[in-house]
């Protein structure tokens, strides 16, 4: 059984900054676009994690908005 | 002459298959024959006529590390017919941990598991450092058998010290991780849990979430490099796409180290009724590539109870008022009646005053809560006393010493008529107990029982044998766990005795059994009238033995 499609992710490398992982999630963006994209795709870190924003090692990272 | 016979009970042995009237006789903690009449006398001999003679039942997630060291039956586990129990689950166990990163794990386990800061330092003197140190401590002392798996947020903490939750591991502090990792196996260990979702008592990651995907295969390897060792997780459940990735994740690992892997809890729930059907597909799709990624459910709905008088799940989302139910009860009481630390309570709670989150909130009883008040909604309350429902939460509680207990009943997982397909699927693991965790939350003992109230007699979702089935083979094979599950010649001689009619769990009651006073909601067993393990009664006419026969169990 081939597997579906799912909502695309990654996961930071060893001590990867959010926007190392950005420019390698989305290399076609500006920075300052992939990072915003990032931010808006994973509420899960930047909207209920605290402190803010903080990235983990462990964090799934999507990297395109929800499936229709 | 046989240690113990159990007579003329219905066998249902663990396989799922139909039934039958037989005997069971037991010799040096075996089963050594299960036959329509078994002649021959017996030292012990218990009547089951009328009764389902079973396998003991294996609840694989619990958290009863701690109170293990005091209480080897894991009361009241036993007595609903758990006969092994798995700990250390979610990143936690109790070893390997130095004598100095202990305060950090007590802070850890206050948080996630809500026991009560004695339990740490007057139930029992803290000797070992290793897990065979643990295993040591806590294993004479057993009446219930233990599948322990050792926390991944250990073995950080051990390697990296303070900085476990502060950065990634070095290679060097990798290869010393599995070193690590590997004693924990071979002292007893079944296998390792992270987490993913997990803080401590400062609100802070465990140190666990800090380790990138790499680590984790790193200690997966291991896990398949000791013989298909057990990988358990907590993934960010709340939220379907993050679960399917965990599912995708925990696949690679199976699939790359040969390794069986489960995580846990899977909800359903009416706002997000497609979390499990989701949920599920993505674990047939990966069992078809081969992977073992098992789902656990629990059988219960989710009720929450807590009173102001301690910290509980309730306010998982309110860090201010955890911080303030933590303080001691004078410093407590001081801080709830100061108004610049309730406005900001308060304030936390929303522009509706919390009634989103409090309003259905019904008063338990059984406290100092008045007799009027028993049964009504903190909504109703609010209105009668013109206060918003935060407001006279805090109020009503400090009017009678916080003694006051509310029950946030049917939060989700309520659904008889949709949860019974998901435990009876043959993918579904049940388990997820969370069995000696969230003390002052719920009750996590009893799932067994209503699994056969609820899901057997009430709904006819599973047969009697394949919900037996369900809870002791499956769960014995999904976990290699040697020589368990199924009653059948030179098995383990784990053995219920319970009546099929009336099996089920007590209403939820607070305890205060833990050490320091300390309080817990506990539900009494219905319809068990015997528990056996390794050969020995344990329980019996509704009293616990002298017996310690538990143990680790082994791997196969």
């Amino acid at each position: 059984m081939p597997l579906s499609r799912q909502r695309r992710f990654v996961t930071p490398g060893p001590e990867e900054t959010l926007e190392a992982l950005a420019a390698r999630a989305l290399p076609e963006e500006p920075l300052e676009a992939a990072l915003e994209r990032v931010r808006g795709w994973n509420l899960h870190i930047f909207g209920m994690r605290q402190p803010r924003g903080l990235l983990l090692g462990s964090d799934v990272v999507f990297v395109e908005p929800p499936l229709a | 002459m046989f240690d113990v016979l159990i007579r003329g009970g219905l066998v249902v042995d663990g396989s799922g298959a139909p039934g039958r009237v037989a005997d069971v006789a037991v010799n040096e903690g075996r089963i050594v024959a299960v036959e329509p009449h078994i002649d021959g006398g017996a030292r012990r001999t218990l009547e089951a006529a009328g009764r389902v003679v079973s396998p003991g039942f294996i609840d694989p997630h619990t958290h009863f590390d701690v109170q293990l060291l005091w209480d080897g039956a894991a009361k009241p586990a036993l007595e609903h017919g758990v006969t092994a129990v798995v700990p250390g689950n979610c990143s936690l166990s109790l070893a390997p941990l130095k004598a100095k990163d202990r305060a950090a794990l007590v802070g850890m386990f206050q948080q996630i598991e809500e026991l009560p800061p004695a339990a740490f330092t007057e139930a029992f003197e803290w000797t070992w450092e290793d897990f065979a140190g643990y295993r040591a401590a806590v294993e004479p002392g057993l009446q219930v058998n233990v599948a322990p798996l050792v926390g991944h947020s250990l073995i950080r903490l051990w390697v990296m010290g303070a900085d476990a939750n502060r950065r990634a591991a070095t290679a060097d502090e990798i290869s010393a991780m599995q070193d690590l990792l590997r004693a924990s196996l071979d002292a007893g260990a079944v296998g390792l849990s992270t987490s993913f979702i997990d803080v401590d008592e400062n609100g802070r990651p465990v140190p666990s979430r800090f380790a990138p995907f790499s680590e984790l295969d790193a200690l997966a390897a291991v896990l398949g490099e000791r013989g298909e060792r057990m990988l358990q997780v907590v993934p960010e459940f709340y939220d379907t796409d993050i679960t399917i990735a965990r599912i995708d994740q925990l696949a690679d690992l199976s699939l790359r180290h040969g390794i069986p892997t489960t995580f846990s809890p899977v909800f359903d729930s009416r706002l997000t009724p497609d979390n499990v059907p989701r949920t599920m597909a993505r674990v047939e799709e990966q069992f078809a590539r081969g992977a073992r990624v098992w789902p656990q459910m629990q059988t219960r709905p989710i009720d929450i109870s807590f009173s102001l008088l301690r910290p509980s799940l309730f306010f998982g989302r309110l860090p201010r008022w955890v911080r303030v139910l933590r303080q001691p009860l004078e410093t407590r009481l001081a801080s709830l009646r100061d108004p610049s630390v309730t406005d900001r309570m308060l304030a936390d709670c929303g522009p509706d005053g919390g009634a989103a989150m409090m309003s259905e909130l019904v008063v338990r009883g059984g406290d100092a809560a008045p007799a009027a008040l028993v049964g009504m909604t903190l909504g109703e309350i609010a209105r009668q006393r013109d206060e918003s429902c935060a407001r006279a939460l805090i109020n009503l509680s400090l009017e009678h010493g916080l003694d006051v207990a509310f029950v946030a009943a049917s939060r989700g997982h309520d659904d008889t008529g949709r949860i019974g397909p998901m435990l009876a699927h043959p993918l579904m693991h049940i388990g997820a107990s969370d069995g000696g965790a969230h003390l002052a939350s719920f009750a996590t003992y009893g799932d067994t029982g209503y699994l056969f109230s609820e899901f057997v007699r009430k709904a006819g979702a599973l047969t009697l044998e394949a919900a037996v089935k369900k809870i002791t083979s499956d769960t014995a094979q999904i976990w290699g766990l040697k020589d368990r599950g199924r009653l059948a010649r030179g098995q383990a001689a784990d053995v219920v005795v319970f009546d099929p009619a009336t099996i089920g769990r007590g209403e939820e009651r607070p305890e205060f059994d833990m050490p320091g006073d300390g309080m817990r909601y506990v539900r009494d067993a219905i319809g068990v009238d015997a528990v056996v393990v390794n050969g020995q009664i344990v329980r019996e006419g509704g009293r616990y033995t002298d017996a310690r026969p538990g143990e680790f169990c082994g791997v196969s």
